[in-house]
């Protein structure tokens, strides 16, 4: 019995742990003024706060806190200062919240309130219109550009102002802020307070009368195919046949669907280049105020597709297939290297030679769940493999020789630095990049592949950085980091006077919607132009809030986006390929075609000859597509394709769930320009 | 033979004499997997394996995990992000996604204030540069993380104090222990346990931070050398004045007296201890010893170890002991392609009852619930 009631005891303290265990001081009430608080810049305001129990008695001797926060998140702002006494002061304009913490330390009492408050804009001082044009010619529309601020100098969202211009025959302002210049003649453009009772800015618009009376045109195609990008050049002239340079030419285009029903899309620059997704007949006009010309051209499918033909599978039905490398081995035989995802931490090796006949030789297994890349140097004597999930926690990478990929051996294993994991790596004359724990890439010389060291490391100053892939190309490194794009890096090239030891940036690219994923750069062999392609993997946020998520309804998203880097200094957007129903992955080109491992979208093959402008699935520039199944796969009948490399006349690809293939993409047998 | 007999009939009685169901969560990090498990006291079961994570073809690592004190939501730690990690909460009714925010590097740990309902959180920074990180204060119910508090190189662990007053955590670097005021939301106490344990003088910790300081490139090391203690986890005593510090790189537990700040005792353990937990009525400590795969279970009172019992697998991690201290639950990561384990520990019997097989790296473990049968 004695013994009984101490385990009886100790049961009871334990479940009374647990149903006493209930919210802190819930039924203490905080009386906070003013709320919601407002405050001017530089103003200030004062926060008082009473504490009130169950019974409305109020509670004396609490401490208060108080922490300043934006108005969407967690990070405290220095856009209003909270002192520790209440008193409010704000500093930039806008919407915050401000986190009210009540204690009192003796009775263990807390209870927290958010208060919403408002650091206020002073009252509009100034508008500028921005990029107005020095002429302004009749017939012609210019959009007015305002920026307003407030009288603390605190840049102002557009509120409503009075705009009005004296004489409307002259010009017309409409609802949508747009300037029209009716006739030749003078007249004032003002623009005051919402209450109409100070004028902010009052302006002279002189319209001149339009100097163009004809634009001639000229374009060297008039039948194109879709997706083909035609510059179309105008040039305004005076009634005595002299060029007038300074006219504003605006470009615009009606089109004509081929079939009924179908609709035209096309599109056209306002440097003048045309392109059109669908075939069909298209005007396009080019005015100068009042004056304008058209020409009509004619838009025919591209007909690049061809067929692909099923060469080979190298089965690996037990568990994910990761990334994939095809290389000639130093015996003039082709070979293959996949890795594996979230299973025991294999590399398999494969003899490619005959793509119909595609044969494990060899495997390697290393201390992780997941070899996520895998490189093979230019000589193909040495393999690099990545390692995640380290039962050590220790990841790094493993530098394999690969001399006889029938009996694969380990050179050295490299983790300095690398701990965190090591989720991509390239290699690039005797130097490995490895993706460090997302953070940076680390360059490490394994000109010794037995004694690896670190010789340099790149990554940018921005604390919320985040980098996912990295590929080296002519001593330039390209890496993918989500949402600060594509950024370049001269590690050897010259350019920048980098080197391994010595990475310097040279330029970088924001890529839309911040989802950047992989980068591949391609000069294109028919057009004058320097492309990164900026790879998206996305996807739905939603995808894993319930158990048992059906996997088709979340698949992923995602496109790729070209960036014209031609300009370093500028690099510009100017072009996608989305598949509508799947998301995009890893990439390669060659020879103006495009490979892409585009997940639940199988494998592509894209023609990307020529300018790119627009969307260039729309534009039926898919040249081939094959979208992998396995009965037996690991996850059965379900492709998820990770990535496609070109080697001799195949595409290899490796699919997540069923492993690695080989596709021949057959000789074209219709040619273009057919109607 | 009587003694065997005894043993026996006890040994039934406590088999089939428990009338309750425990309910436990289980993070499986190489697996982006939640698992929910069961134990009637005799048989363990896998109810539910929960995906998690947003990103199905990046491995995101569910690292910590707690449930709330009511026991209507789990909140789960993911470690990687782009670049931050995330704190996940997930209704206990349907195990469905209901909030997330973002949090530091590498969030791990984490624990609910009893007076102040907020969850206090350390940023890991695991594999980060060797700069102090923070522990994250999250209004659970808004979803919002309200503050950062600078502690320690790489801090892990993150323990309340049974009143809710006080959180404990420790940076495995600069090998420390930290006292939070949850109230206050400020740094309250540190303790140097290298100092304290005599693996390194005054003297010698200050030429490291003058070292450190003259290096560039190193601004913000000055704190950071390789710890001897390297401590993994701190759990407060459920009735005392006192906490329990696994050194896992000296091999040892430390007692801490938290009225002198000081260590009171040391205990000698098995290689790489790595969590310690206290039983409810706390009597036992319990560790594991992630190096060697096994978990010691230590009678506190006498300060002796009571028996050692092999984990079924390699890497021992987490453990949580249920309200009525009987049973000990062991989370147990595994090498590679192995699958995550819990093993059940009976506390009275001393032994492994039982284990369920989950995702790859079982880690972060958390008791939800007992029921009756």
């Amino acid at each position: 019995m004695k013994k009984i009631i101490p385990i009886f005891t100790a049961l009871m303290l334990g479940l009374s742990m647990i149903l006493l265990g209930q919210q802190q001081s819930p039924n203490i009430k905080l009386e906070i003024s003013p709320s919601p608080l407002e405050v001017d810049v530089e103003g200030q305001a004062k926060i008082k706060v009473k504490a009130f129990d169950e019974n409305g008695k109020e509670i004396t001797g609490g401490v208060l806190n108080f922490l300043n926060l934006r108005d969407e998140g967690a990070v405290p702002t220095s856009g209003i200062q909270v002192d520790p006494d209440g008193t409010v002061t704000g500093r930039v304009p806008g919407p915050y919240r401000i986190v009210v913490m009540w204690a009192h330390l003796d009775k263990n009492l807390f209870k927290t309130e958010f208060l919403k408050a408002n650091v206020k804009f002073a009252e509009v001082s100034s508008v500028e219109i921005k990029d107005f044009p020095e002429n302004v010619y009749s017939g012609s529309v210019i959009p007015l550009n305002l920026e307003l601020k407030d009288a603390k100098g605190f840049p102002m969202p557009e509120s409503n102002l009075g705009i009005s211009t004296s004489n409307k025959e002259v010009a017309e302002v409409d609802q949508l802020l747009n300037l029209y210049a009716k006739s030749p003649g003078r007249s004032s453009l003002s623009i005051k307070t919402s209450d109409g009772k100070e004028e902010l800015l009052k302006m002279t618009v002189n319209v001149l009368k339009n100097p163009v009376t004809t634009i001639d045109i000229s374009v060297e195609k008039s039948i194109i195919r879709t997706g083909d990008v035609l510059p179309f050049k105008a040039i305004g002239k005076d009634r005595k046949g002299k060029i007038v340079k300074d006219v504003p030419l605006s470009y615009a285009v009606s089109g004509e669907e081929k079939e009924k029903g179908a609709g035209a899309s096309a599109m056209i620059e306002q440097d003048g280049r045309f392109v059109a997704e669908k075939p069909g007949t298209y005007t396009v006009i080019i005015s100068c105020g009042d004056k304008s010309a058209v020409r009509t051209i004619k838009v025919v499918e591209r007909n690049v597709s061809r067929e692909i033909k099923v060469m080979g599978q190298g089965k690996v039905q037990n568990k994910h297939t990761s990334d994939f490398w095809v290389w000639e081995g130093v015996d003039g035989k082709d070979y293959a290297v996949t890795g594996t995802w979230g299973a025991d931490g294999k590399a398999y090796f494969w003899h490619v030679t005959d793509p119909s006949n595609i044969t494990l030789i060899d495997s390697f297994q290393v201390d992780a769940r997941t070899v996520n890349d895998v490189k093979v140097s230019a000589d193909g004597k040495i393999c690099v493999i990545s390692r995640e999930g380290a039962s050590s926690r220790k990841n790094g990478i493993v530098i394999l020789d690969v001399t006889n990929p029938y009996d694969v051996k380990q050179h050295s294993t490299f983790t300095e630095t690398l701990t965190g994991g090591v989720h991509n790596v390239f290699i690039y004359e005797d130097h490995v990049y490895a993706l460090s724990n997302s953070q940076r890439y680390d360059i490490i010389n394994i000109e010794d592949p037995k004694n690896p060291k670190r010789i340099g490391k790149f990554e940018i100053d921005n604390p919320a950085r985040s980098i996912h892939d990295v590929w080296v190309e002519d001593g330039i490194a390209y890496s993918s980091n989500w949402n600060d794009g594509v950024i370049m890096v001269d590690v050897g090239n010259g350019i920048a006077g980098g080197s391994p030891s010595n990475p310097v940036e040279i330029a970088r690219g924001r890529v839309e919607g911040d989802a950047n994923h992989a980068a591949f750069p391609f000069r294109s062999e028919s057009a004058e132009k320097f492309y990164v392609i900026a790879g998206d993997e996305i996807f739905p946020t939603y995808f894993f809030t319930k158990p048992n998520a059906d996997m088709d309804v979340f698949a992923p998203k995602g496109y790729l986006h070209f960036m014209d880097f031609s300009d370093l200094r500028n690099p510009k957007e100017v072009a996608r390929y989305e598949v509508p129903e799947a998301g995009s992955h890893n990439f390669w080109v060659q020879d103006d075609l495009l490979y892409i491992g585009y997940y639940n979208g199988g494998v592509r093959v894209v023609d990307v000859s020529g300018d790119l402008m627009g969307d260039l699935y729309k534009q039926g520039r898919e040249v081939a597509h094959f979208v992998p199944t396995d009965p037996e796969g690991y996850v059965p009948n379900h492709a998820m394709t990770w990535g496609a490399q070109p080697h001799k006349g195949y595409v290899f690809f490796s699919d997540f769930n069923s492993g690695l293939w080989a596709v021949k993409v057959e000789p074209q047998v219709k040619e273009g320009f057919k109607n | 033979m009587k003694k065997t007999l005894l043993f026996f009939l006890f040994s039934l009685i406590t088999i089939w004499g428990n009338t309750q169901t425990y309910y436990v969560y289980v993070a499986a990090e190489s697996e982006d997997e939640v698992a929910l498990i069961s134990f009637d006291g005799k048989d363990a079961h896998l109810e539910q394996r929960i995906p998690v994570g947003y990103i199905p073809k990046e491995i995101e690592g569910p690292h910590g995990i707690a449930v709330d004190m009511d026991g209507k939501h789990w909140y789960l730690s993911m470690a990687h992000g782009n670049p931050y990690g995330y704190l996940y909460k997930y209704s206990t009714s349907t195990n469905e996604l209901v909030g997330k925010t973002t949090l530091g590097l590498f969030p791990a740990t984490m624990q609910q204030s009893k007076i102040t309902g907020m969850i206090y959180i350390v940023n890991f920074n695991l594999h980060g540069d060797m700069v102090p990180s923070t522990v994250s204060v999250v209004d659970p119910k808004e979803m919002i993380e309200l503050k950062r508090i600078e502690t320690g190189v790489m801090p892990h662990g993150s323990r309340i104090s049974p009143n809710g007053r006080w959180h404990y955590s420790l940076a495995m670097m600069s090998g420390e222990l930290f006292e939070i005021d949850a109230l206050r939301m400020d740094l309250n106490r540190t303790l140097n346990l290298d100092l304290k344990a005599g693996f390194i003088t005054e003297e010698e910790l200050a030429k490291i931070k003058e070292e450190e300081s003259k290096h560039e490139g190193h601004e913000g090391h000055e704190n950071m050398y390789h710890s001897t203690v390297k401590p993994t986890w701190v759990i407060p005593h459920p009735s005392l004045r006192k906490a329990y510090v696994a050194g896992n790189g000296c091999d040892e537990i430390f007692e801490i007296d938290l009225e002198k700040w000081d260590i009171s005792r040391r205990f000698e353990t098995g290689k790489g201890p790595y969590n310690v937990e206290v039983s409810p009525n706390g009597k036992y400590m319990v560790s594991t010893y992630k190096s060697e795969g096994y978990t010691g279970i230590w009678n506190l009172e006498t300060g002796k170890e009571l028996v050692r019992i092999p984990n079924t697998r390699k890497v021992c991690h987490g453990i949580t002991i249920t309200p009525d201290s009987k049973y000990a639950f062991v989370s147990v990561e595994g090498i590679g392609g192995e699958p995550g384990t819990v093993d059940i520990i009976s506390l009275e019997r001393l032994e492994k009852v039982d284990f369920v097989e989950i995702g790859k790296q079982a880690g972060g473990i958390a008791f939800w619930k007992m029921e009756d049968k």
